[in-house]
């Protein structure tokens, strides 16, 4: 008498419709059921199962979005153009065709506290990327999966790039969302760490 | 021979049907939707990394639990037309293996999320040892564990499905595992909203604060498909074992046919949420089908 040769059972009662049929050699039997004297609707179980379910759902979709709200105010849009940089946290921006200026300083990279990784990544640029990682200057986009893959040269390239002081950098653009774009969907990300930041990184990480 | 729905009282609760043309579409759009995900996946170098195959792990448990549906259809079809006998050995061993097979569908999906959000844990928790700690050998090896635990335990549970203790475990596991992925994607989130602050803080920033939404959405989606697929079946199997004479229960029981189609549009829909994101695996397949033209 098992649920699962129940549930065999069943499909293949459905499928003859009205015939005996009995597919399976242990057969379940449910025997009569009586239907009468019902209190509350018959398909109550149905009904509160699947209102249970939705109510779960946008519950949990509630409490996402408070912990994805960043709720820091809106900062003074003063400085100079040319300290405008793309922060990227945490996201392959799928689908978002990638803009054409990316400009890292050192500067900012020092001033930078927190330790991200920002996925990089567009298909694009693979070719670039592989061709530049070397001489890596400040302003590169590259895909991590695209860095050749053994750990050696990741190692190799990691330090590489640590010596020009590359900052993690997060994407914001003016008309772009904030932060936790596509989060889940990211392509493994690349870390670039400035020196400055090596501590506070194992605090974090650890 | 009873069912119960065949009683006389016209207040039944008559079994839910749903058209064998149906269940045969959905079940054909998931094999062939998750077949494709794992020949790109194989075909483009570029793609030989732990996070696909932890999808393609995710697109094979998809695969099987579609695969079981429709192999049981056609085993129904032929005991119609009479080409197989109906109480003979073969036809029970048959259906053992169809049982185990569906529930090792159930438990690969399980734990190929799971997989998938440890993944991307690791990715962004410990970064910068991403590259060490999952390696591709590594991520194979897990896999394989994976597996074979779920192998394992879908025939034990096959087998002893008539005791009652198989169905228990069974069903804590899974609201369990559904629990963990949710703290591990929290977890994510707070470490992302921390960030995107401080990011904000910095006096060069010119940053926008608003809610992001899409990342909620994107979790939601993620977590609420797999609840709303999976969810009614173990329910039918809880309430099978425990409250079958009981009315409100047969009413549940009978919309066991949703129940079945959910779970295989479960197997289309994963790949689009999961796969399909990738804007390298998108490019392997138009590359797949224009060399097709």
């Amino acid at each position: 008498m098992s649920a699962l040769r129940l549930i065999s059972n069943r499909t293949s009662q459905q499928a003859l419709s009205n015939s005996d049929y009995t597919w399976e050699y242990e057969y379940y039997e449910y025997g009569p059921v009586s239907f009468e004297g019902l209190k509350a609707h018959k398909y109550s179980i149905v009904i509160g199962f699947w209102v249970g379910l939705a109510v779960f759902v946008i519950f949990m979709f509630f409490v996402l979005t408070l912990l994805t709200k960043t709720g820091a105010p809106h900062q003074d849009n003063a400085e100079p153009s040319e300290k405008r940089f793309r922060m990227n946290s945490f996201v392959a921006d799928f689908g978002r065709p990638l803009e054409s200026e990316r400009v890292f300083s050192r500067q900012i990279a020092e001033e930078s506290r927190s330790l991200f990784h920002f996925c990089i990544n567009e298909v694009e640029h693979l070719d670039k990327a592989k061709q530049s990682h070397k001489g890596l200057g400040l302003e590169s986009n590259i895909h991590f999966q695209e860095v050749p893959r053994s750990s050696g040269m990741f190692e190799e390239d990691l330090n590489c790039l640590t010596k020009f002081n590359i900052p993690n950098f997060v994407n914001t653009e003016q008309n772009s969302s904030l932060g936790e774009d596509d989060l889940l969907i990211s392509e493994p990300p690349i870390i670039l760490e400035s020196k400055s930041v090596m501590q506070s990184s194992h605090r974090i990480l650890d | 021979e009873n069912i119960s729905d065949f009683s006389l009282n016209i207040t039944d609760c008559t079994q839910v049907v749903v058209p064998e043309e149906v269940f045969f579409t959905v079940a054909a759009a998931g094999i062939l939707e998750n077949l494709l995900v794992l020949i790109a996946v194989v075909r483009n170098k570029n793609l030989h990394l732990p996070m696909y195959f932890f999808i393609c792990s995710l697109a094979i448990s998809d695969m099987l639990g579609s695969l079981y549906k429709t192999l049981e259809n056609i085993f129904i079809i032929l005991c119609k037309m009479g080409y197989l006998t109906r109480r003979g050995d073969f036809e029970k061993k048959l259906d053992d293996a169809m049982d185990s097979m569906f529930i090792l569908s159930l438990l690969g999906s399980i734990f190929s999320l799971l997989a998938i959000a440890a993944d991307r844990y690791i990715t962004i928790f410990y970064a910068l040892r991403y590259h060490n700690i999952m390696t591709l050998r590594r991520a194979l090896v897990i896999l394989a564990i994976i597996w074979t635990f779920c192998a394992g335990s879908s025939i034990a549970i096959a087998l002893f499905s008539y005791e009652a203790a198989t169905v228990i475990p069974f069903t804590i596991l899974f609201p369990l595992m559904m629990f963990f992925i949710l703290c591990l994607y929290i977890h994510m989130f707070l470490l992302a909203r921390s960030h995107a602050k401080k990011i904000a803080s910095l006096p060069t920033s010119t940053v926008h604060q608003k809610t992001n939404m899409k990342g909620a959405i994107t979790l939601t989606i993620f977590l609420g498909v797999f609840l709303c697929c999976w969810a009614p079946f173990v329910l039918h199997i809880l309430l099978a074992r425990f409250c079958p004479h009981n009315p409100y229960c047969a009413c549940y029981m009978s919309i066991f046919h949703v129940n079945g189609t959910l779970i295989m549009c479960n197997a289309i829909i994963d790949p689009m949420i999961f796969a399909f994101r990738s804007p390298e695996l998108r490019s392997t397949f138009k590359k797949m089908f224009c060399c097709a033209r």
